[in-house]
């Protein structure tokens, strides 16, 4: 067994002092991914700063059509929420196909998100809603957070404090999540905004993590049909290919699945 | 495409400053023969953090046009990593292109964790040595 100091914040400038002060320190969420791999082996960090106590990190806020949702705010809190079900219930659905129950009462949006597993769910809606992330340092758009597999805009020692967006008229979300793990072998997010602009974000499926599909931007833009895309092409080359599905199976995923994210929003 | 003669590309391929500075993690870069070099990297994928005790290895040398770079180690508990990449250079007008075709594998408990990712975590980690070599290579060439 080796040694790891846990230590637990109580604001994020706090945090940051505890990881700058650590020879070789972690932040911890909801610790989902992390503690795992520790338990593997794959990470032994000398110091664990947890954030999950934070409160100016908790909760979500509505401010009608704004929403925003504290960095340490679990996928079980984002399911459940009446309030923003009323007003955008496509996130719900999305955290509430998160892992297992498990997984929803403790991994949070911010831990989700500066993690960036490429078959991770957040990432394809934060894209297609065109959220800001906020951290401790500045406010990163969606389109430049996520930069490729596992690897964010986010400095060692920024914190994600909360992400925000506007709900647009439509959205959906659906993918098809692996039976064991659940992780997202394709998941497909779909927005149409008040001005007409669609935006399609795609996570499970993309060879450098989470992305847009511009083709299918640009067909939803015109009619917004599952049939609008059957015309559009899904580059298989780009896609994970792996023992649970190749490149050519994930990119005919991202097509039905967009089609059915589409089929489904309101 | 590097804006350099093939020849001057081949040597910076061959040095081993050259090879710790493009090396993704790499700590340590020791030369013990022409072609061997003992090498200290720390694999850094998500939140995956493993060090690496190995040699990194370069075979099938036909100079100046191509060889193969490869490495092995043992990440202690972690398990084992090895890959490789095939690299070739051809002389064109504008300079010198370099293309390259990479595998890797891994062993122990990092493979089971790591397996969904393998392949797209080693072109990740290609790409970013390749880049950093095209920067050196570029800048040498103006230099």
């Amino acid at each position: 067994m080796y040694e790891t100091k846990y230590h637990k914040a109580s604001s994020a400038d706090e945090a940051a002092r505890l990881l700058a002060a650590a020879e070789d320190g972690k932040f911890l969420s909801g610790g989902q991914t992390l503690l795992p791999t520790m338990k593997q082996r794959l990470a032994a960090p000398t110091d664990l700063v947890d954030l999950s106590q934070i409160d100016a990190m908790k909760g979500i806020t509505i401010d009608g059509k704004k929403i925003t949702i504290g960095a340490v705010t679990t996928h079980a809190e984002v399911a459940s929420s009446s309030e923003l079900r009323d007003v955008c219930h496509s996130i719900c659905d999305l955290a509430g196909m998160i892992g297992d129950p498990h997984v929803r009462n403790m991994g949070t949006i911010g831990g989700s998100i500066a993690n960036n597993d490429p078959a991770a769910d957040y990432p394809a809606a934060m894209m297609s809603l065109n959220a800001e992330i906020m951290t401790t340092k500045r406010t990163i758009a969606a389109d430049d957070f996520f930069v490729d597999l596992f690897e964010t805009a986010l400095e060692d020692d920024e914190i994600i404090t909360a992400i925000s967006y506007t709900v647009p008229s439509k959205c959906g979300y659906a993918k098809f999540p692996h039976p064991a793990s659940r992780y997202a072998m394709t998941g497909v997010f779909v927005s149409k905004n008040v001005d007409g602009t669609v935006r399609v974000g795609v996570t499970g499926a993309g060879a450098s993590g989470v992305f847009r599909h511009e083709g299918m931007e640009s067909a939803l833009a015109g009619t917004w049909t599952a049939d609008a895309l059957k015309d559009c092409t899904v580059d298989a080359n780009a896609m994970l290919s792996d023992i649970h599905a190749d490149g050519a199976y994930r990119a005919n995923l991202v097509k039905v699945l967009a089609g059915r994210a589409v089929a489904s929003s309101c | 495409m590097i804006p350099a003669p093939r020849e001057r590309v081949w040597e910076l391929m061959n040095d081993p400053k050259v090879l710790k500075e493009c090396i993704p993690g790499c700590e340590a870069l020791e030369q013990v023969s022409p072609d061997s070099f003992r090498a200290r990297v720390v694999l850094k994928v998500g939140p995956v953090k493993a060090k690496f005790e190995g040699e990194v290895e370069l075979t099938d040398k036909i100079h100046p046009e191509s060889y193969r770079i490869v490495g092995a180690g043992k990440g202690g508990v972690a398990g084992m990593a090895s890959g490789g990449a095939f690299v070739k250079l051809d002389e064109e007008a504008e300079g010198t292109r370099l293309s390259y075709v990479v595998d890797a594998r891994l062993g122990g408990k990092i493979a089971q964790i790591g397996s969904r990712l393998v392949k797209s975590s080693a072109s990740k980690l290609a790409k970013q040595f390749f880049t950093r070599f095209s920067e050196i290579a570029s800048e040498g060439a103006t230099a």
